[in-house]
């Protein structure tokens, strides 16, 4: 398509202008990981070598020049030295040639991006992170977080769902927790295997194995059916709605509140979100 | 703000001596077998300039947002960004364009500044020309009549024997150098004010209630399945509505290569809300999750963006009441007149 024409008429001649929103950052790939059959963790750290400050729940544009970008949550946590995880899922064009990378291959990335999960109304509270599918990669960060930071929070609670035991994410985290004292880890998937002794059903069905206080503070990540369910349940249990945190999923194009794609009523996702508080989002017809 | 006066046998030469000395865009006419349009073209002569006309196929915002845009270049593992405003003056644009314009600058604007639009529209100097036809869409004058026109450098109004040109800024000043303009008399001011609102009484089609009534009721309609479901019955999803509309401003973006598989761009183009996979997204494994998959619902956020999400941000409608998408629409079922009047009182 080198036909296409513009206001700069087509030039060859392009100039760096300050503050230009869609100017990536170049980022070294410092270790990938093949997590499942269509799924790589990367670990990258800016190739100027500066931090990348973020908080949990924020959201990278993840890309390659000549095949666009794709918004990903961030998936560690900002307490973990200079380095950030991402992971990609094989999805697109995009997605395919990110995970065609390997160790010491170069990508692009344009954050942070948006509103991350509220620490200041979740500390000093119950926390019970829910997390379905590829819904534990931006929950992981808070998950990093809270146990980077364990003393500043009370109980730790944390509900993961995977379709198939094939499908389960960071297997080397999910084995720390499951022995870990610092985090109450529950954890199912829709379908077993012979090798899976775990539980069996869906999401909702790990709150008959703890008790929820009413006062925790609840943060919800996965595909769009889970949510109406888990947060029915969370309304049995008495949770208020203010404290019920949703990290949503739309098509975050710009992930810069312009081009429309991520729009929910008058919200953009990529800038109002992805993290919502319930009450804020329970009247916006299109939100879940 | 100054007034000034020009005769109708000097403003050809005022013409001519701004396009000499500045890329000047204007209504051009575009004739075809059926009837003659117009289209916001490069004037290489004063003859071409068409302050006649009703409408224009596609709003001025394509001179700050063309459907086609660089974003970035790159050349190997070189990155860089494409900003290059040019200079130009937008002649002849009508006063509900100028709103929309206002409209999009505060969009592009708030939260994060998009340069590649802002450095465009700050380069240019924008001449309002009072409306001499009215288009037979148009409802302009029943729209958004609290939000004034913002943004423009000069109003120029034909009256009696010329114009009457009204510098509103140190730009709009600056063109008078181009022509021979005196002060004007109060009666030509008078003139000017009344050819303005004479033509206003002449709009074909006029939306009933307020701003903030109008958007009262659309916002209460949204769960009035059967109202949006009869309304969208016969859209075909093709996203004209969005593409003539002075308003709209989503946009997709997508890389692309030279020949040479080594550099390349990153453009964004013209996206509409009503076509279906504007909000699809791919979940792999074949999954699909499209968050607006109904004709109805891609209908409905139209009118809610154009009735009722935007008004605080704007001050009233983010429509000004051109009539473009109800002209551009095959079925004839997009005029926000018609649709915003059919809907009930809250």
């Amino acid at each position: 398509m080198p036909t296409t024409t513009c206001t700069c008429g087509g030039k060859a001649v392009a100039k760096d202008v300050k503050d230009n929103i869609f100017l990536p950052k170049e980022a070294k790939i410092i270790r990938v990981e093949k997590t499942t059959e269509m799924e790589r963790i990367f670990t990258l750290r800016l190739a100027d070598e500066s931090q990348m400050k973020f908080e949990p729940g924020q959201i990278l544009e993840v890309g390659l020049m000549g095949y666009g970008e794709i918004p990903l949550g961030l998936a560690s946590s900002p307490t973990r030295t200079n380095t950030f995880d991402i992971v990609v899922r094989s999805v697109g064009r995009v997605s395919q040639a990110l995970n065609r990378l390997a160790q010491g291959d170069s990508l692009l990335v344009r954050g942070p991006l948006g509103k991350g999960f509220p620490l200041e109304n979740l500390r000093g509270h119950d926390l019970l992170i829910i997390a379905g599918g590829i819904g534990l990669c931006p929950t992981r960060s808070l998950i990093q977080y809270t146990l980077d930071r364990r003393k500043e929070f009370q109980r730790f609670i944390l509900f993961y769902g995977a379709r198939d035991p094939q499908q389960q994410l960071f297997l080397a985290d999910l084995s720390d927790w499951r022995k870990s004292k610092d985090v109450e880890y529950h954890e199912t998937v829709d379908r077993g295997d012979p090798s899976w002794k775990g539980n069996v059903g869906v999401i909702t069905t790990l709150f008959s194995k703890t008790k929820i206080d009413p006062g925790t503070r609840v943060v919800i990540c996965g595909p769009p059916i889970m949510f109406k369910f888990v947060i029915r349940e969370l309304e049995k249990l008495g949770v208020a709605r203010q404290n019920i945190y949703l990290d949503l999923e739309r098509r975050m194009k710009c992930g810069v509140g312009k081009c429309g794609h991520c729009q929910i009523n008058d919200k953009y996702v990529c800038t109002d979100g992805p993290v919502f508080p319930f009450s804020e989002i329970e009247k916006l017809e299109e939100a879940i | 703000m100054s007034f000034h006066f020009i005769k109708e046998q000097d403003f050809a030469a005022f013409v001519a001596d701004l396009i000499r000395a500045k890329t000047v865009i204007g209504p051009v006419a575009k004739t075809s077998r059926q009837q003659e349009k117009f289209v916001f073209a490069k004037l290489s002569g004063p003859e071409e300039l068409r302050l006649d006309y009703d409408v224009t196929i596609l709003p001025p915002k394509k001179e700050f947002f063309p459907p086609k845009q660089h974003l970035l270049l790159f050349d190997g593992a070189r990155v860089s960004g494409c900003v290059e405003p040019v200079e130009k003056v937008l002649f002849g644009v009508h006063f509900y364009d100028v709103k929309a314009l206002d409209m999009t600058d505060t969009l592009f604007r708030e939260k994060n500044e998009d340069r590649n639009y802002l450095a465009h529209r700050e380069a240019a100097t924008i001449v309002i020309s009072s409306i001499q036809k009215v288009s037979p869409r148009a409802f302009w004058a029943s729209i958004g009549s609290e939000v004034k026109p913002r943004g423009h450098d000069a109003w120029l109004t034909k009256v009696a024997g010329g114009h009457v040109y009204e510098a509103v800024t140190a730009k709009g000043e600056a063109l008078l150098k181009h022509g021979r303009f005196a002060q004007a008399s109060q009666p030509q001011i008078a003139g000017a004010r009344q050819a303005n609102e004479e033509i206003s009484k002449q709009c074909p089609e006029q939306l009933k209630g307020t701003s903030a009534s109008n958007a009262k009721k659309v916002r209460a309609a949204f769960g009035v399945e059967e109202l949006w479901t009869k309304f969208a019955q016969d859209c075909f999803s093709c996203g004209s509505c969005n593409t003539v509309c002075p308003t709209c401003y989503c946009f997709d973006v997508q890389d692309w290569w030279h020949i040479d598989q080594d550099s390349g761009g990153r453009t964004r183009t013209w996206d509409s809300c009503l076509t279906e996979d504007f909000a699809k997204i791919s979940l792999g494994a074949g999954a699909q999750e499209n968050f607006r998959e109904e004709r109805a619902e891609r209908f409905r956020h139209r009118f809610m963006r154009k009735a009722a999400y935007l008004n605080e941000k704007l001050g009233g409608p983010a429509c000004v009441g051109c009539g473009r998408c109800s002209a551009a629409c095959t079925a004839d079922i997009a005029d926000p007149a018609t649709v915003i009047n059919s809907i009930p009182e809250a």
